[in-house]
């Protein structure tokens, strides 16, 4: 038995987990790139054990990692011979608050039960991500966007206040008034800072039913036009598209023949409505040119949130869930955007999709206002994700393509979103936060100065001494 | 067969290779249309390659319309020249670099609009291509 696991354990209301005990997913995450094995694993219950946890690492020599639902794809969620902290065991509802439309939640609450819980009063967050299997804690670390984005920003930004355990080992709680450089340093601060424990949420009152509307483009700019119409239209709750190949043949790529295809472009606005009181299509689409309106489609507001649940359920089944998913997302500015979807797409082979997609976001860049989740500069932007998941003996082949791919976005002037397969070196991570650098690194050191939480995926190179 | 690198009927051998291949027509066809699409490969000295070498490429929508050695490396006719010792040019012909990869990475030095050849990374990628294609003998082999 490891000497620290009962003077761990002794130390805590959850519970701690050795080696002998671990299951598979405890050495990785979604993106099964990365596989690590913690010292302990560590269940726990109240914010006090988080505030335990830290200080016995402290005392030990020990890091920390903080994993939800391990839907990160580089070294976050996992830990190289630490403590990983498993905030899904803290997920429970604390209060509802109707009349300021706000919810209590402990860090480890996944969205999909929230959603659940708050059906029966029409409530929802305001944004949600399009997997609703994460954890509350870990989205807002990351940012959390979803199709209602563009109208209220990321989940961070939906956050009204929150307790937090530094570092350092002090449990504060935060606002955007109280505390309000460290919220700010945990909202999409990769569990840098501190570790959250309990959230406030913002809610607002849902309808009963949503109506989608199926439309596709054949062209990329002729779906910004249209975008950027809906985007300011105020018709619109929830604003959702793709690209989608339609496969021609093969063509030489590199010299070597591969299946290309034509690339559409579905694009899914929806609406909100009560019974009764049923959108006008006409008007919705009123000023519109889509290549076709294919559907329309009429469900619960409840199985809108969980569109995607089918489609994930069916990667489950075919086994590629299992796969690596190495999704390289960014954030792209509206000038660049078409010219970089017309870079890449037309040599991306549509069997990587096979178990994923290509995600576009059309997107507002002044609702946010985290100070960490980075983005380019300008009113309106457009997220693009390739969103694979690869068989292993394909890495090689897929590896060299999502680089390109990244490299191309950010000289292009995207910023990536940082919860998919992120391959930084040092001077990638500067020029990430640009002038957010210095303050990051600031943060950093004024309320993890030991360095305990979630290392190994940020080089911060030498900036950490540096600065102290 | 195998071709000296340098000389002229090596660039004639590209001019072959480019407008023999499908794959860059396609990508290409937007290439040059309204602004000047030749280019300058710039091979610099090092100690794989003695004196430099510079290799024009007149380059529009789609085809090559001629291609020589220049002794100098810029020239009147060039809308970019791509700047790389020449390790880092064999590296890039023989598929371990990504020539994008070297340009974002500011390996290999760009001299004219950096976000138009970024905009046409897919033709250039294709370019590339086809000069690894010819059958060659470096300096030095």
């Amino acid at each position: 038995m490891d000497r620290l696991y009962s003077p761990l354990q002794g130390r805590l209301d959850g519970v701690v987990y050795t080696p002998d005990q671990f299951v598979n997913e405890h050495h990785t995450n979604y993106g099964r790139i990365h596989f690590w094995t913690p010292r302990f694993v560590v269940d726990p219950k109240t914010t006090k054990d988080v505030q335990e946890v830290i200080r016995f690492a402290a005392e030990n020599n020990l890091h920390i990692s903080t994993r939800g639902s391990a839907h990160s794809q580089s070294q976050l969620g996992i830990s190289d011979g630490g403590i990983l902290l498993n905030m899904a065991s803290m997920n429970q509802v604390i209060s509802l608050d109707e009349d300021n439309l706000t919810i209590d939640v402990e860090a480890g609450m996944v969205w999909r039960d929230l959603v659940h819980h708050l059906k029966k009063w029409d409530l929802a967050p305001r944004v949600l991500t399009n997997n609703l299997g994460v954890t509350v804690g870990g989205t807002v670390s990351m940012a959390g966007i979803g199709v209602a984005s563009f109208l209220f920003g990321s989940q961070g930004d939906n956050v009204v206040d929150m307790d937090v355990v530094t570092g350092a080992g002090d449990i504060v709680t935060c606002s955007r008034t109280e505390n309000s450089e460290l919220f700010w340093s945990v909202v999409a601060g990769l569990g840098q800072s501190a570790i959250l424990t309990r959230a406030t949420l913002n809610l607002r009152r849902t309808k009963k039913m949503t109506r989608t509307y199926y439309l596709v483009y054949d062209d990329i700019r002729k779906f910004m036009v249209d975008a950027q119409h809906m985007m300011d239209s105020g018709k619109w709750d929830y604003l959702e598209s793709w690209a989608s190949p339609c496969p021609q043949g093969t063509k030489p790529v590199n010299g070597r023949r591969q299946v290309f295809a034509k690339w559409f472009f579905p694009f899914h606005p929806t609406v909100e409505f009560d019974p009764g009181d049923e959108p006008d299509d006409k008007m919705m689409l009123e000023g519109l040119d889509p290549y076709d309106c294919i559907y329309t489609d009429d469900i619960p507001t409840i199985e809108f949130h969980e569109r995607l649940v089918p489609i994930f359920e069916l990667w489950k089944a075919a086994g590629t869930w299992e796969h690596m998913h190495p999704w390289m997302e960014l954030v792209l500015p509206w000038e660049t955007a078409a010219d970089y979807i017309d870079q890449v797409l037309p040599d991306l082979p549509p069997g990587i999709l096979i178990g994923g997609h290509i995600l576009l976001w059309p997107a507002k860049g002044n609702v946010s206002k985290s100070l960490n989740f980075m983005r380019p500069e300008g009113e309106n932007l457009i997220g693009f994700g390739i969103l694979p998941a690869v068989p292993p003996k394909f890495w090689d082949r897929v590896k060299p393509l999502l680089d390109t791919a990244s490299m191309l976005g950010s000289a292009m002037g995207g910023k990536r979103y940082l919860s998919g397969y992120i391959n930084f070196t040092e001077d990638e991570w500067v020029e990430h936060y640009g002038d957010r650098w210095p303050e990051f690194v600031a943060a950093k050191k004024k309320y993890d100065p030991h360095n305990l939480l979630n290392p190994g995926f940020i080089k911060y190179g030498n900036a950490l001494k540096e600065q102290g | 067969m195998s071709i000296a690198f340098g000389t002229d009927e090596w660039a004639q051998a590209l001019v072959a290779e480019v407008n023999g291949s499908s794959e860059y027509r396609n990508s290409a066809q937007k290439w040059g249309s309204d602004f000047n699409g030749n280019m300058l490969f710039a091979f610099e000295s090092d100690e794989a390659l003695p004196d430099p070498v510079n290799l024009l490429i007149r380059l529009k929508e789609g085809t090559c319309q001629g291609a020589e050695f220049v002794s100098e490396s810029t020239h009147d006719e060039a809308g970019f020249v791509l700047r790389a010792p020449f390790t880092l040019w064999r590296e890039i012909l023989e598929r371990k670099t990504l020539a994008a990869a070297a340009i974002l990475k500011g390996k290999m030095k760009v001299d004219g609009g950096k976000m138009t050849l970024l905009k046409h990374t897919a033709a250039n990628r294709v370019l590339i291509h086809c000069t690894a294609s010819v059958e060659t003998d470096f300096p030095g082999e």
